[in-house]
């Protein structure tokens, strides 16, 4: 078993450990989910060192490290012909990272659980599940195998949401399964299209391998998704058609305008570590989905429907930042300042340039741990006086000093202020899109423009909810009661936010601790793109 | 009549000849007059006489059944067909006809009834032996008196333990629109053998016969059959019988009737299609827009009606009419070397559906209730058996990691490849609706988990014990399976193959 497996697995063995071992020993739960998640971090952490930056990933198995290839089913299916699936994973400069932040904001949501009493058991074993389809995704180079985590993960966040949410928690729940799943059955017809295109060159078997998918040379003369072929559904060309099916399925994870509306919904209703892993590792598989699959698979695609991507990228920038602008409840702003962040990522990935590309990748990852700290931020007042409305706080900075510290830091670093990660993503984005035109990717300028824009209005609503709810005299709805309840940050809470917000720093300072890592495997995926404008 | 005798030696002798190709189906016989003899003699001293009986009986078959593996033949004047796909179908019927015998038998000792339960398992051995016959034929004649057997055999199951009026009202529907169903399908027999002169549905002379008949005549004729074989499968729109019946009927009576003549009458459907279609001429293409149709609105019909129901055998009959939908849709899109995809989602629906249903009877012995909403909060007392069921349901719907997510798979693929090759437009459609409907099937079997873990009940009332364990191990154990095929469907699908 390679490192890679054992990231992935280490969560199903504490989720068999957690299952097996009685009730009464309810109290252990959270020590073993830390304990593997913990071992899961440094593991990450030791393979993100081993990792070289040259390696190319995306469309060649020589550029992934850490890969294992085992046959997993083969079938003869007659008229079907050979069914080859792998289980193959492997990581480069794209997943590696992601695999990193997920240990990451794993860890944390597992600290932010600490106090979770009620049934321990069942929450920290769908906890531990949750963490192994996550891992799987990023790691998975065989699409059925992908597909299967994929769908695996959709299972424990259901329940997740659904048992330990809000009031509104049935609704949420099924809102949030039906939203992703709507996307990915679509996503297994084009599945099952692509198997029946590509072959594997070495044993002439269909394959679910991605890779194969990704060479042209694999595909079949006159099949469905083969190059250049004249196949139409509805006046649809047949590749078209693919990536745009694929995108909606992801475009639903990140999420995009108009397909966004179950974020709110799953955030509000949500408890604080299903907020922060919602936030903080799941909007990042429809990134990594789009980069792996949309825009790897069906290059040519891409590179014709890259406008559109652009634009729906701008429009969730400055839709996302208007609706925060709008919201009453603090976890709903922090909800769709999530849609807003995640517009950059939609529109570096359209520039198709590499500055605009490595920067959706460091938008990712910075927005992973930021956003996952405001939820935790948010999480720490629901806590204490289950009430999260804005205008039923005033000058919160009198009496939790150190709390409207971590707030302050955590709201400058997300607006992108300079020395910050976010900023970098963001300025790489602006730069790559800016850059778009004199490259003749064929993104306007003023979608650049328009980008910026949404940078400003992200310090408009984050900076007037400061106000709001920190600054000016105390004044509480709970009044006496919430003043005794209103404690200040504690060890524990502290030691959780202090790492993440410690990293948006370093980041933003030292920024070729990801850039190194993911660059010439970014570089691979814009020569694959731009070959076909 | 001296042509009859002069032959007489001569068929004597195919008759002889033949038998030996009937042996499972004599061992079912065999043992159906056993129970019936043991249910009256026996069964006073020792009561799990008649039992033990079926379970040898099916047992004996099995094994039989094993020879005719890899060794096609045709017996009786081709009126026996042995083939892989007819040996692989019994013996999931076998199978099938196994647990559901172990229901049966677990239910009546949680809920005893007045009336001997012996006569129950020789008429399931019955039944049995018609669908046996439903998978070996290409002849009229035989088919339609394998669909009666199973007919009557299933109002009797339906009707021997009816109590109150709703159960009877619901055994007499079920004879009623049977009979007449029934007396369609026999006219629209008849007026093929009219035009054709020939009972089997493969043969040269019933494929001339029908491109010479009348077009409108032919037509009508075709539907009538397709009434008699509708009904049977429960497609849109013969379905009306099926949520009452299924409602009305003892639960393992239910498991029997939601799953097992199913098995035998998508095998003679399959047939018939394969046997039809390949033809340039307008009868196939009544087949085949009438499949079309009728799948789409299947599909359609089944999963969004289950969305409304509160009880949950109501609703699984709602949704087998869904998955009957997808079944049609599996028969236009497999041709002779691709029959272990049928055959495996036959398979992996048969074992969903008697997992499902020895949850429900396991929860019913237990709080005395089939409706969703008395599962409020018994996931905290089951957790196990509902952590099951809701894997059950994830495998409904046909999502992985679960046999249901690779038997979905492999039908799109099947489709997707006919697509390829004939590009008609109406494959993609199918595609479509058979992705839509599986989002609608979310719904209603997330209600399982909704109910039972994510509302909460009254905590006050004590942890009762489950009552029937048996059947709620077995459901555990096929959802163990069903895992265990979804990761590695080799293990099946190289058998069938």
């Amino acid at each position: 078993m390679g490192l890679l497996s054992l990231l992935i697995f280490l969560p199903l063995a504490a989720l068999l450990l957690i299952v097996l071992l009685p009730k009464t020993l309810q109290g252990t739960f959270k020590y073993i989910a830390l304990g593997f998640t913990l071992f899961q971090f440094l593991l990450a952490g030791y393979m993100y060192s081993q990792f070289d930056g040259s390696a190319t990933g995306i469309n060649q198995l020589s550029g992934y490290r850490f890969v294992e290839q085992l046959s997993w089913i083969r079938l003869d299916l007659g008229g079907l012909g050979q069914l080859e699936i792998d289980y193959l994973i492997g990581a480069d400069g794209i997943s590696l990272p992601l695999l990193l932040l997920s240990s990451l904001v794993m860890l944390m949501a597992v600290g932010a659980s600490w106090n979770m009493q009620r049934k321990a058991k069942g929450y920290f074993a769908l906890l531990m599940l949750l963490n192994m389809a996550v891992m799987g995704i990023f790691s998975a180079l065989d699409f059925f195998l992908f597909y299967i985590f994929y769908e695996v993960m959709l299972f424990p966040l259901y329940f997740l949401i659904g048992i330990w949410g809000g009031v509104n928690r049935e609704y949420a729940a099924i809102k949030f399964f039906i939203y992703t799943l709507f996307g990915s059955v679509f996503m297994l017809l084009i599945i099952v299209g692509l198997y029946f295109s590509v072959t594997n060159p070495e044993t002439g078997a269909h394959t679910f391998n991605m890779l194969y998918m990704m060479n042209p040379g694999n595909y079949i003369d006159g099949s469905f998704f083969a190059y250049g072929s004249s196949n139409a559904v509805w006046g649809i060309p047949a590749r078209m058609l693919g990536f745009i099916v694929l995108f909606i399925a992801f475009a639903i994870k990140i999420p995009i305008v108009p397909l966004h509306t179950w974020l709110p919904d799953a955030h509000v209703e949500a408890p604080t570590p299903v907020s922060i892993i919602l936030a903080g590792i799941l909007l990042k598989i429809g990134g990594y989905g789009i980069i792996r699959v949309c825009m790897s698979i069906f290059p040519d695609a891409s590179a014709s429907a890259n406008w559109w991507l652009g634009l729906i990228g701008v429009i969730s920038i400055l839709y996302g930042a208007l609706n925060a602008l709008a919201q009453k409840d603090f976890k709903r702003t922090i909800a769709y300042s999530s849609v807003s962040h995640m517009g950059f990522v939609l529109l570096g990935l359209a520039s198709l340039t590499a500055e605009g590309v490595s920067g959706a990748m460091f938008q990712m990852i910075s927005h992973g741990f930021l956003s996952a700290s405001l939820f935790f931020l948010v999480g720490v007042i629901y806590d204490r006086v289950h009430d999260r409305y804005i205008y039923h706080f005033r000058g919160l900075a009198n009496i939790m000093p150190k709390y409207t510290g971590y707030v302050a830091i955590a709201f400058f670093a997300s607006l992108g202020l300079p020395g910050f990660s976010a900023f970098i993503g963001e300025a790489f984005v602006i730069i790559g899109t800016f850059n778009a035109e004199s490259v003749g990717t064929g993104i306007p300028r003023w979608m650049a423009i328009a980008g910026s824009l949404g940078i400003l209005l992200s310090a408009v609503y984050f900076l007037w909810t400061l106000q709001r709810m920190f600054f000016g005299k105390t004044r509480l709805k709970g009044s006496e009661e919430w003043f005794k309840a209103l404690k200040d940050l504690t060890v524990r809470e502290q030691v959780i936010l202090f790492p993440a917000l410690a990293l948006a720093l370093l980041l933003g300072t030292m920024p070729f601790l990801v850039f190194d890592k993911l660059n010439a495997s970014v570089l691979n995926l814009v020569t694959l793109i731009t070959e076909q404008l | 009549m001296h042509d009859f005798v002069a032959n007489l030696p001569q068929t004597l002798d195919q008759v002889i000849q033949s038998v030996p190709l009937f042996k499972p189906e004599l061992a079912l016989i065999g043992a159906f007059l056993a129970v019936v003899c043991a249910t009256l003699f026996i069964d006073k001293h020792w009561k799990q006489s008649s039992f033990m009986i079926y379970i040898g009986g099916l047992l004996i078959s099995f094994p039989l059944l094993c020879q005719q593996l890899g060794q096609p033949d045709r017996g009786f004047f081709d009126m026996l067909i042995i083939d892989s796909f007819s040996v692989y179908a019994r013996m999931l019927l076998l199978f099938a006809l196994l647990v559901t015998g172990v229901l049966i038998r677990q239910h009546f000792s949680e809920k005893p009834t007045r009336r001997p339960l012996g006569e129950v398992y020789s008429i399931l051995l019955a039944a049995g032996l018609g669908l046996h016959l439903l998978t070996a034929t290409s002849n009229w004649l035989i088919a339609f008196i394998a669909i009666e057997t199973v007919s009557i055999s299933s109002y009797v199951l339906v009707g021997y333990f009816s109590e109150h009026k709703r159960q009877s009202e619901a055994a007499m529907k079920y004879v009623l629109f049977g009979s007449v169903s029934a007396a369609t399908m026999l006219y629209g027999l008849s007026l093929i053998y009219g035009f054709t002169g020939n009972l089997d549905f493969t043969a040269a002379a019933h494929l001339q016969g029908l491109m010479a008949a009348p077009v409108a005549l032919c037509t009508v004729a075709i539907l009538f059959i397709f009434t008699g074989i509708g009904f049977k499968l429960g497609f849109v729109p013969f379905h009306l019988w099926t949520p009452d019946v299924y409602e009305g009927a003892p639960t393992p009576i239910t498991a029997f009737l939601s799953t097992i003549p199913k098995i035998g009458a998508i095998v003679l459907f399959s047939r018939l299609v394969h046997a039809w279609l390949p033809t340039p001429f307008y009868f196939s293409e009544v087949t085949y827009l009438f499949l079309v149709v009728v799948a789409i609105v299947t599909m359609l019909v089944g999963n969004l009606i289950a969305l409304r129901q509160q009880n949950i055998k109501r609703m699984m009959a709602y949704s087998s009419i869904g998955h009957t939908g997808f079944l049609l849709m599996t028969i236009l899109a497999i041709s002779n070397n691709n029959q272990e995809v049928l055959l495996f989602y036959l398979t992996v629906y048969t074992l969903m559906n008697l997992a499902t249903f020895a949850f429900i009877d396991a929860i019913e012995c237990t709080t005395g209730s089939v409706e969703l909403s008395d599962y409020t909060g018994l996931g905290k007392k089951f957790p196990l058996l509902f952590t099951c069921f809701t894997i059950v349901g994830i495998s409904l719907v046909g999502l992985p990691p679960t046999a249901g997510f690779i038997g979905k798979l492999l039908v799109f693929t099947a489709v997707f490849e006919v697509y390829q090759s004939s590009k008609d437009i109406l494959f993609v459609l199918l595609l479509i609706i058979g992705t839509l409907t599986s989002v609608i099937s979310l719904f209603y079997y997330f209600k399982i988990p909704l109910f039972s873990f994510l509302r909460k009940g009254d905590d006050e009332s004590p942890v009762t014990p489950l009552n029937n364990r048996l059947a709620a191990l077995l459901g555990i154990g096929i959802t163990v399976l069903l895992l265990v095929l979804g990761l590695f469907p080799n293990i099946v699908l190289e058998f069938l193959r």
